[in-house]
């Protein structure tokens, strides 16, 4: 069992249980925007309903189950304890204290600034506060995970630091990076902005920290995906890692390249030179390096699994796989899933492709499918993988983890298909009501009906999920077997020493200072520099 | 010693790379794709680097003319009115017999059940159709040769004409096959089908948009017709793509009857 399994347990359950009440509010809002009449609907509850939504899945499901899933890794991967056990727990209890405020606030109606920070909408300060209080508790866990992996280092001289812990720090000094932006953003403008301190802000620099932010933020969401496909999913089918090193270049890829290239959401906004959104389009097309290695490692991992499983030809190795194995299945949706939402990425990082997907549709589904899809199917397979040890106990069977994860997968991809043809279509994102009967829109109804049924999908498989992880409670007298301590997936070559470069984070911090010197050092200097526009400065409506 | 070797050897690989790509990027962003669309846009080559850094006024670009491809080119613009209200029926009337009578008669009430009524039709929808026709947004094997004979002033001159013309009477010898329900949908709509009601433009004072035609005494075969073809696709040249949005809606047997519905007295 692992020591701090409690710690876990409550991390854990706090990201579940919101994300099951965020689910029923997301199904509401589809509703909400279909022809087809839902209770409650105005558009202040759905722009409230929005921003709950979205703060929910965006910043607690996700903040919560990082840290939750980052202490487990630290202690099962490395087989020490976590350092300041308490300090988890102050981190746990900022977190909780922040939520709360937040989520108050929210459903008070003083917050419906839809979960993004851009002025001058502009929300109650206890909003800005709690989440401020969230990512605070979110710093404690960084300090603690680099102090895991150096004080494992000093233990253990020369030897290569365990991928899931390399790939854990890895997101703990990119989340410090990320947060920098919004950071800076929330206490030097928003704040005293919502206190009634300044009378105008410069939106077109509120705009760029947040973009700072934006986009990294999405890559520390998604880390603990690629954690599960690198170290849990090989293991889970059978067989092993096809490369260490690949895993350690695409997490410090990730860090490299996820962060000075926020400047994409801003490609419509006037703030900004076309020369520097250029260098950042370039930037963001490195992107999709650390996951094309990833496409390759994970399938030529899986591709070693099936073969020593007795699968043979071009593809018989895939069907020899054992797909009743939750995280085996949960990685081959996953990655359809990527499939698809990765291709889409593609077109809204184009520069000019950008321009007919902008604040459209579109771009729901695309996130809804890489995040919803992709990244939170594995955080399902992760809680399926590691209940077991932290709770003593295992199901009989996983056919019910199965369907569920089958459900989510196929309501993902029925409410995101017809979300990215609306978007084509030109329908709007983040608005509260559509008329159908104007013949100009009529066309989307049935589109939008077919997403609602996906959204119903997906709220019968969140329930399921629950289900699932009571049914570890709940079946105390068949459930109870000796669970076996947590492995990772071994490599086929397990390195004996790797260079520094990629055992530590040193240079690439380096690395990362130098890009968002270059990506961001001028356009935001240039709000200092320059004048701002007059359209660039807002006046704010002071305290709410 | 080895892994030390390897470290040095893979830190300058790192640095080499990040260098070189962030050159052509910076080549590529900031000189050479701003020189290049500069020159269309009538810039010198520093104005436009410097442009691409954000530094200075904006210019005055020259304007890019981009081909639109609109289902109608008819504009709703004070030339357009201008020359609806300079119209001359009299002229109208010449021109009709030379090219209209044939099929829509003088007095504008065709025999053929398959031809339009024209008489009290809308200037501005007759003006919209032909001007289509002739370019081609609406075809005709027999009015699209005949609108490309006409000029502009011809065609807003038998608009006028035909509009000045008293419409035929409505077909009142019999009772209207159409039911209830389909005087619903011309009034009210159908909400479960996202249908708007055809009175919402077609109405008997001011409705839609400019262009929309006056449906009551029309044929009901042509009604019908129409609205098969806005159905099919085949007709596109409604704006925003209305008629065909809310014709896809309707069945065939509805269809029909909004043709006779429109047709006899209610």
């Amino acid at each position: 069992m692992v020591p701090a399994r409690r710690l876990v347990l409550a991390y854990l359950w706090t990201a579940f249980t919101v994300f099951a009440a965020a689910v029923v509010l997301g199904v509401w809002q589809m509703w909400v925007r279909s022809p087809i009449a839902a209770p409650f609907s105005t558009p202040d509850n759905y722009y409230l309903s929005v921003t709950a939504h979205g703060t929910a899945m965006a910043y607690v499901l996700t903040t919560f189950f990082i840290m939750g899933f980052g202490y487990y890794a630290a202690e099962t991967a490395l087989d020490q304890k976590v350092p300041g056990p308490r300090w988890a727990w102050v981190a746990y209890a900022l977190g909780v204290i922040g939520v709360v405020m937040a989520i108050v606030t929210i459903f008070a109606g003083r917050a419906s600034v839809l979960y993004t920070f851009y002025p001058p909408l502009t929300a109650s300060v206890f909003y800005y506060l709690g989440l401020v209080l969230v990512v605070v508790g979110s710093w404690i866990w960084c300090v603690q995970m680099i102090a895991a992996m150096a004080l494992w280092k000093r233990a253990n001289p020369g030897k290569p630091v365990p991928l899931a812990m390399f790939a854990t720090v890895s997101n703990a000094m990119l989340w410090l990076w990320t947060t920098a932006g919004v950071a800076v953003e929330l206490l030097f403008i928003v704040i005293p902005a919502a206190l009634g301190l300044t009378e105008t802000v410069d939106v077109g620099l509120t705009r760029t920290l947040f973009s700072w932010t934006l986009h990294a933020i999405v890559y520390f969401w998604l880390i603990p995906a690629y954690i599960a496909f690198y170290t849990m999913a090989p293991r889970a089918a059978g067989g092993r890692l096809y490369s260490d090193t690949m895993g350690r270049l695409s997490f410090v890829l990730f860090l490299v390249c996820s962060l000075p290239v926020g400047m994409h959401h801003l490609f419509m906004d006037p703030e900004h030179s076309s020369g520097f959104k250029f260098v950042q389009m370039s930037l963001t097309v490195l992107v999709t390096v650390p996951t094309l290695l990833t496409i390759f490692t994970i399938p030529a991992s899986l591709e070693i699994a099936g073969r020593m499983r007795g699968g043979t030809g071009l593809f018989g190795w895939i069907g020899a796989l054992p797909w009743r194995e939750p995280m085996v299945l949960a990685t081959g949706l996953a990655f359809v899933m990527l499939w698809f939402g990765g291709g889409g990425g593609l077109i809204n990082m184009s520069y000019a492709m950008n321009a007919m997907v902008h604040n459209t549709s579109w771009v729901t589904a695309h996130f809804h499918l890489i995040f919803g899809g992709t990244v939170v199917i594995m955080y399902f397979a992760i809680a399926y993988e590691i209940w077991p040890h932290l709770t003593g106990r295992a199901p009989v069977s996983p056919r019910g983890q199965c369907a569920q994860l089958w459900l989510w997968a196929i309501g993902m991809m029925v409410m995101t298909v017809p979300w990215h043809w609306l978007g084509l279509e030109g329908q709007w994102r983040r608005v509260a009501h559509f008329d159908y009967a104007d013949p100009a829109i009529a066309g989307w109804a049935p589109w939008v009906d077919a997403s609602v049924v996906g959204g119903v999908i997906l709220l019968v498989s969140a329930a399921m999920f629950v289900a699932n992880l009571l049914a570890f409670y709940a079946d105390a007298t068949v459930a109870l077997r000796p669970v076996p301590p947590q492995r990772y997936a071994i490599a086929a070559h397990p390195p004996a020493r790797v260079p520094a470069m990629f055992n530590g984070f040193g240079m690439w911090n380096v690395v990362v200072l130098v890009l968002m010197l270059c990506a961001y050092g001028y356009p935001i200097a240039q709000s200092f520099i320059l004048p701002a526009p007059q359209a660039n400065v807002h006046r704010m409506s002071g305290a709410s | 010693m080895a892994m030390d070797r390897l470290g040095r050897t893979w830190r300058l690989r790192v640095g080499a790379t990040l260098v070189v790509f962030l050159a052509v990027m910076a080549a590529l962003g900031f000189v050479i794709i701003p020189v290049i669309e500069g020159r269309q846009a009538g810039l010198d080559p520093f104005t436009a680097i410097c442009r691409a850094f954000g530094i200075g006024t904006p210019g005055t670009a020259a304007a890019v003319t981009a081909p639109a491809r609109p289902e109608t080119h008819v504009a709703w613009t004070a030339p357009t009115f201008a020359a609806l209200a300079a119209a001359d029926k009299t002229a109208g009337a010449t021109a009709a017999q030379a090219a209209c009578v044939a099929c829509h008669a003088a007095d504008g009430t065709s025999p053929d059940p398959a031809v339009p009524h024209m008489a009290g039709q809308s200037a501005f929808a007759i003006f919209k159709e032909l001007r289509d026709y002739k370019d081609g947004a609406r075809v005709n094997d027999t009015m699209s040769p005949i609108a490309q004979s006409l000029d502009d002033k011809e065609m807003a001159d038998v608009a006028a004409y035909y509009a000045s013309l008293k419409p035929a009477g409505l077909d009142a010898s019999h009772p209207s096959p159409a039911g209830p329900e389909i005087e619903a949908i011309a009034l009210r709509g159908d909400p479960s089908r996202t249908l708007p009601p055809c009175a919402a433009c077609h109405a008997a004072g001011a409705g839609g948009p400019l262009e929309t035609p006056v449906l009551t005494g029309q044929s009901p075969a042509y009604v019908e017709s129409q609205l098969q073809a806005f159905a099919k696709g085949e007709r596109h040249n409604d704006t925003f793509m209305g008629m065909r949005a809310i014709a896809a809606k309707l069945t065939p047997r509805e269809m029909a009857l909004l043709g006779a519905y429109y047709a006899t007295p209610r």
